[in-house]
């Protein structure tokens, strides 16, 4: 079935600061969780990657970055995997759902 | 000379470490008895070091420098950083730097190009198995990295000539050590993408015949035909490969197969064939 996914010899495209931001959370999670925007001020990250940002909009965010990096910062910022899954599938083309 | 004398696999899913209270009691069983076997094994085969061959999952690398293979040539490696393996009881845990850095000289004199690292933080890839296998003596660890997360990755043909390497690596080293490898990781999961939680176990079943057949041609066809679509996680299939051919492609054991939804992963667990 088809996936949209990069093939694995292929470079992937990724928003470097997008997915600087992601690393930095895993081991920075109550101090983002505290005080996001002063967070998000470190890291030159585009307007539109910022209010997805705070509308945690992942799946915009999902085109950026690696997938266990997004999903490592849906749960460090605190979003069960039931919600984070359920939105990953809902901005997904049909094809890309197989479970 | 050293000798390779166990080689096996396991999948090391986090959520058997952070969710198993809340895990089936059926699942449970069988995994604790898939990781025991293993642990058996490993304890009869008496090795004085274990190779384990994993991903790092965005601990040690990052997009900014990220090898495709990297071996831990340092004399003693941190435990997990994961908050959920708090208990893992070994920190640090101990390397063998001599055979490590053998091994990295093995593969530069055969045209292959690992980075090395000198500290390397062990995350729940390595730790997992290794804590439920509960060697009693704890073996030095050498850490191999293989980049299975984000591309550009290894071939799957890259990864059995690797551990062909590892092998040849081995036998070749002067001192008298028992060591087996470990891989670990796979089979069919998702994580991340818009298909996390499917489990394909009928890509699992397709191979873990291959494996258990053993011929190369067949299993490395497969695994590039099909590992995109099982989902982001089987690309650790090439940390099993890496142990085929450690192994001599002679076909391995299957100690259990078991689809776990609650942990995302299909679990496979098995021992290779070290002799004809």
């Amino acid at each position: 079935m088809a996936r949209v996914v990069a093939p694995c010899h292929d470079a992937a495209m990724r928003d470097y600061w997008l997915s600087k931001l992601f690393y930095d959370v895993q081991t920075s999670a109550a101090e983002y969780r505290a005080d996001r925007a002063k967070f998000l001020a470190r890291y030159e990250l585009k307007a539109e990657v910022k209010e997805a940002l705070m509308r945690d909009d992942v799946g915009f965010l999902a085109q950026r970055v690696n997938p266990y990096l997004l999903r490592f910062y849906f749960a460090a910022s605190g979003m069960k995997d039931e919600e984070f899954i359920r939105r990953l599938r809902e901005s997904a083309p049909p094809q890309a759902s197989r479970g | 000379m050293a000798e390779l004398v166990e080689v096996m696999a396991a999948s090391h899913a986090p959520l058997i470490a952070r969710d198993w209270p809340t895990l089936e009691p059926h699942h449970k069983e069988r995994l604790t008895a898939a990781f025991q076997a293993l642990g058996a094994r490993l304890k009869r085969a008496k090795p004085d070091v274990l190779v384990i061959v994993a991903p790092d999952h965005w601990i040690n690398f990052f997009i900014d420098n990220l090898p495709s293979v990297c071996i831990g040539v340092g004399e003693q490696h941190e435990g997990p950083p994961e908050p959920f393996l708090k208990a893992f009881p070994w920190r640090p845990v101990p390397g063998h730097a001599a055979l490590a850095n053998h091994i990295y000289a093995t593969a530069l004199a055969n045209e292959f190009e690992p980075s090395v690292s000198h500290h390397m933080k062990l995350d729940h890839g390595f730790c997992i198995p290794l804590w439920r296998m509960e060697p009693n003596p704890l073996p030095r660890v050498i850490p191999i990295v293989v980049n299975t997360l984000e591309p550009p990755m290894p071939r799957v043909s890259r990864c059995l000539a690797w551990g062909k390497l590892i092998a040849r690596a081995v036998a070749s080293y002067p001192e008298r050590l028992r060591v087996a490898l470990l891989a670990t990781g796979g089979l069919s999961h998702s994580i991340g993408e818009p298909t996390m939680g499917a489990i394909d176990e009928a890509f699992d079943r397709r191979c873990i015949a291959a494996f258990n057949d053993g011929r190369e041609a067949p299993l490395l066809e497969l695994l590039e035909a099909e590992m995109d679509g099982a989902g982001n996680g089987s690309h650790e299939c090439r940390n099993w490969i890496v142990a085929h051919g450690a192994a001599g492609s002679r076909g391995f054991t299957l100690v259990d197969y078991i689809a776990v939804p609650e942990v995302y992963v299909g679990c496979g667990f098995a021992a290779w064939n070290l002799r004809c």
